[in-house]
């Protein structure tokens, strides 16, 4: 296991469900919950011959910012490509249904200090949706998670982090989508149905999923940054992403539910005037959106570093 | 004695090739350019029944356009044709036989096509001659299977057909130049028809009909390998490759084959091989492709030369700018040669290092299975010991002092060297696969293609060493059969060759030093992790090229 | 189709367990494992565990564990590995990691 301190300096994409948990709270502080010594496996897979994880494939746990608890759900895109079944999918729940009640417990406990302790629900999505080893179940944790986020609104915050190699699609990219502020580093794609899936569906003309450059512009966090779906774009490593959740945990409440993308009839407004100009527009890549927001050279974007990219680009509007 | 020639006319080549000259002369329009329209009658024009027809098929580069128009030609006007050409990659190089186009085959290589050949072999769809190594085959061309109609691919042409072949140079000259002296037809698809050529490569006399074919040619990214997919298990095999064998011998010109074992070495060269102290002491001068993992190596001043058997899709500028390292023209582009670097991979290498599927308990291994015939490409020729070889150097004077059984060959007194032939393997491969084997697929495909001798790649009589995770066996010093199969299975691992291992004769050769595990060569396994790597990702090659490197976009994470 | 369970017991010479209760190493990726230690008093023994989908390799598991305990002089620890097609090399490596990891004292 690295130090903590080399796991700050080590790269977000790379690093495993486990190290990305310690990493993104402060030091010495994560306790993981339901571990690999409490052995919590699926009870579907061993029947249909499929390798089992102590964890499920998902590490959940506690930590600190601060002095506000962090829970985290941290998700291993190597096992069964991050899929969410039924005990994976629980400990997901349960996680944020635990930091709902912290918040009431805290906001009681110290009536007056609740900004500075606010908890808030992190979470590493490395996953392309629903196991389909265990699919009813599955579906079944997204719904409970979304209706968890429902009910974490202007309490606390829900992050989403994105930043490994599987990506988040599937069920989870609507899910990513819920939370109240997405981080990205330049390697995480958000998307619903993956590449491969469309290629496979509408055919290599439509969409070729072996040209990775256009899989990144489409989905990839540069372009999510653009268009306002990435909150924050960060380097890739660990440090990077433990310093924006710093910034996070200390924004106040009203001004986190402004970086919502959905859940507000004005972001419905907002969203739905996206909608007319992509019909008025008709565009053909990526890279006409971006030139379309100002972005004069938008082939050079996805060649720049992340810090090149952040000093010249020009992104969507907000309201 | 009366001397009287028993015949009187010796240009019937030359009339036969006038007269399908004659019949292709509507077909031309400005000096020897034909509309891509008119391709098929041209073909219908040129060609004849069981005429030898070369399709350039390299091992990169892809005559894609003519392959096709070939398989549109009237059968019943062609038939018959006997296809000599190095690789099979296409559909469309077997779609000649299904069509009846097509009869008999002589090739080196067929990758994705392999299982087809066996395929129609079984249904008489084909007849194969031979599979041969690339060097074979072309030596062939100017034997017994001299092509009557070449038909190969250029990057552009001008109207007089001068040919710019450049960094996919590749198999061209050498098919043109067999064609052409022979009296034979050369056309050419080419992706552009300029004016002026940045250099010419094969000269406009040599070629009769140049054609801009619709798309560039079809060309593969085949030598590219993602560092981000090399696996732990890879950089222990890599690590002691470089100290057992490269620092051991102190190898300085070799060749790599292709593979993830051998890309891991690459970048392990700035890292480990640094640590080592082995910089200007291996590794200097290369045959190989352009390798995007040997940026960094080349970057940090390992490498003096590189001369390449084809070029390598987004290496175009970073090889134009390391004119020190690699083969550059006066117009600032590269050529490969596939004809020339087979030559030095031949005779003017000390050691070929590559992965195989297979291995024997005598050491013969081969990449044949038992349902496909892949062929061997270039491996053999470099994985050999070249018996014309003169000239001498450190580690192949070494390799042939340690050589077992010297003195039966050549008595006692005598120096010869022995070229350094070395393959990777892993006893298990993904999905756990054996990587040794009592008996080779290859006899299996013999039988089921009806082949005249088992398709091996490396006779075991030419394997100096075995690299496994479990250790290095030095073959070459063994002195009878018994030891040598001995030094196989006490590195075979949990296969069934290594399961048959005597624990007490692997720690008698241990002790002779004819096999020695990682921690014989002082090597901690727990070291042998990616972090060793010089480069993790394609981005970080993209960065240590100083952004020369342009990876294809299959090849991009942003 | 069902996942095979296989449970072995090796003895070494001079045995030595673990600094930690227990320790934990690696995902269940394809052609990987996990590898869960626990101290155990075992009687100087070792006892393991493996939960695999691949048939017909109890014997080389049954080795390659028992080579693992041998060169490393393991005893009184209890070794549980959920598998993924992993090759014994990648076995051999993990556990060596693993029992590193085991023994490492916590870094800064």
């Amino acid at each position: 296991m690295k130090s903590y301190k080399e796991l700050q300096n080590a790269s977000f994409y790379d690093a495993n469900a486990r190290e990305r948990a310690i990493a993104m709270v402060d030091k010495g502080t994560f306790t993981e919950l339901l571990g690999p010594l409490d052995r919590f496996t699926s009870p579907h897979l061993p029947v249909l011959g499929t390798a089992v994880e102590f964890d499920d494939g998902t590490v959940t746990g506690v930590g600190l910012i601060g002095k506000h608890p962090v829970f985290v759900v941290s998700m291993e895109g190597k096992f069964i490509g991050g899929a969410i079944g039924e005990i994976n999918g629980g400990k997901m729940v349960g996680t944020i249904r635990l930091a709902e009640k912290t918040a009431a417990a805290i906001k009681k406990a110290h009536p007056d200090e609740y900004a500075e302790r606010r908890p808030m629900v992190v979470i590493s999505f490395e996953t392309g949706g629903v196991r389909l080893h265990e699919a009813n179940a599955g579906l079944l944790a997204h719904a409970e998670v979304m209706d968890a986020f429902q009910d974490c609104r202007k309490k606390l915050p829900v992050i989403a982090v994105v930043g490994s190699k599987v990506g988040c699609f599937g069920g989870m990219g609507f899910v990513a989508a819920a939370t109240d502020i997405i981080i990205m580093n330049e390697e995480g794609r958000i998307g619903l149905t993956g590449p491969e899936v469309i290629e496979q569906e509408m055919g290599k003309e439509e969409f070729d999923a072996s040209n990775k450059a256009l899989v990144y512009r489409t989905t990839g966090a540069k372009h999510k940054y653009i268009m306002q779906d990435c909150n924050y774009l960060v380097e890739d490593n660990c440090g990077a992403f433990h310093e924006a959740l710093k910034e996070v945990a200390g924004l106040p409440m009203d001004k986190i539910e402004g970086m919502r993308r959905i859940g507000s009839p004005a972001a419905v407004a907002e969203q739905m005037k996206l909608v007319k100009l992509i019909g008025d527009m008709q565009p053909k890549d990526s890279m006409d959106m971006w030139k379309h927001y100002g972005n004069e050279d938008p082939a050079a974007l996805p060649e720049m570093t992340t810090a090149e990219f952040l000093k010249v680009v020009k992104r969507r509007p907000r309201n | 004695m009366e001397f009287k020639s028993t015949r009187t006319e010796w240009d019937t080549l030359k009339k036969d090739t006038q007269e399908r000259m004659k019949a292709a002369a509507p077909f031309v329009k400005e000096g020897k350019i034909v509309d891509q329209k008119d391709t098929v009658a041209l073909l219908e024009a040129v060609i004849k029944p069981f005429d030898k027809v070369n399709i350039e098929g390299n091992n990169q580069k892809q005559a894609d356009f003519l392959a096709k128009c070939l398989c549109q030609v009237d059968p019943k006007k062609i038939h018959d044709l006997h296809m000599v050409q190095s690789v099979l990659t296409l559909p469309e190089h077997l779609d000649v036989f299904e069509k009846g186009i097509a009869k008999k085959l002589d090739m080196s290589f067929s990758g994705p096509q392999a299982g087809r050949i066996a395929e129609f072999l079984r249904e008489g769809k084909l007849e194969l001659g031979a599979i041969h190594t690339y060097l074979e085959l072309y030596g062939r061309y100017f034997v017994d299977l001299t092509p009557k109609v070449a038909l190969v691919a250029a990057t552009m042409a001008d109207k007089d057909g001068n040919l710019f072949t450049g960094f996919s140079t590749e198999d061209t000259p050498a098919i043109v130049e067999a064609t052409k002296f022979r009296q034979g037809i050369v056309i050419a698809q080419v992706n552009k028809i300029v004016d002026k050529l940045p250099r010419v490569d094969i000269p406009g006399d040599w070629v009769d009909f140049v054609i801009q074919s619709p798309k560039p040619f079809y060309i593969e990214p085949l030598f590219t390998r993602d560092p981000a997919l090399i696996t732990d298990a890879q950089v222990l095999k890599g690590m002691m490759a470089i100290k057992g064998i490269y620092g051991e011998y102190g190898v300085q010109s070799l060749n790599h084959g292709i593979g993830f074992d051998t890309a891991a070495i690459e970048l392990l060269l700035p890292t480990y091989g640094e640590e080592l102290g082995l910089k200007g002491k291996i590794c200097s001068h290369f045959i190989l492709n352009p390798h995007p993992t040997l940026i960094p190596a080349i970057e940090t001043g390992w490498v003096q030369s590189v001369h390449s058997f084809g070029g390598e899709l987004g290496m175009e500028d970073y090889v134009a700018a390391r004119s020190d390292v690699f083969f550059v023209g006066p117009d600032g582009s590269m050529r490969s040669n596939r004809a020339f670097s087979q030559t030095a991979g031949h005779y003017a290498i000390d050691m070929f290092i590559g992965g195989t599927l297979q291995i024997d308990p005598y050491g013969n291994s081969s990449t044949a299975t038992a349902t496909r015939v892949a062929g061997f490409g270039g491996a053999p020729n470099m994985g050999c010991d070249a018996k014309g070889r003169r000239h001498s150097s450190g580690a192949w004077l070494k390799c042939g002092e340690e050589y077992g059984i010297k003195d039966q060959l050549f008595g006692p007194e005598l120096h010869r060297g022995k070229r350094l032939v070395v393959q990777l393997a892993e006893t298990f491969r993904e999905k756990l696969a054996p990587g040794f084997v009592e008996e080779l697929d290859a006899f299996a495909l013999a039988k089921n293609a009806n082949l005249a001798i088992e398709p091996v790649m490396i006779y075991g009589d030419d394997l100096t060493h075995i690299i496994t995770e479990e250790g290095i066996a030095y073959l070459h010093k063994c002195r009878t059969m018994e030891e040598r199969t001995a030094a196989i299975r006490g590195i075979a691992g949990f296969t069934e060759v290594g399961m048959k291992a005597d624990p007490k004769e692997t720690q008698r050769l241990r002790e002779l030093g004819i096999i020695k595990t990682a921690a014989d060569l002082g090597i901690d396994i727990s070291r042998a992790n990616r972090s060793m790597l010089a480069a993790k990702n394609v981005h970080n090659l993209v960065e240590w090229s100083h952004g020369l490197y342009n990876p294809p976009a299959k090849f991009r994470n942003w | 189709m069902a996942l095979q369970v296989l449970n072995f017991k090796f003895k070494t010479e001079a045995p030595k367990t673990i600094a930690k209760k227990w320790s934990h190493l690696g995902v269940t990726g394809s052609g990987d494992l996990e590898v869960l230690m626990e101290q155990k008093e075992l009687g100087g023994a070792v006892t393991a565990k493996v939960v695999t989908p691949v048939k017909g390799f109890d014997a080389v598991w049954e080795k390659m564990l028992g080579k693992f305990v041998n060169d490393c002089h393991v005893g009184d620890v209890s070794i549980e590995i959920n598998d993924d097609n992993a090759t014994p090399i990648v076995v051999y490596m993990r556990l060596r990691q693993a029992l590193a990891e085991a023994n490492a004292k916590e870094a800064e």
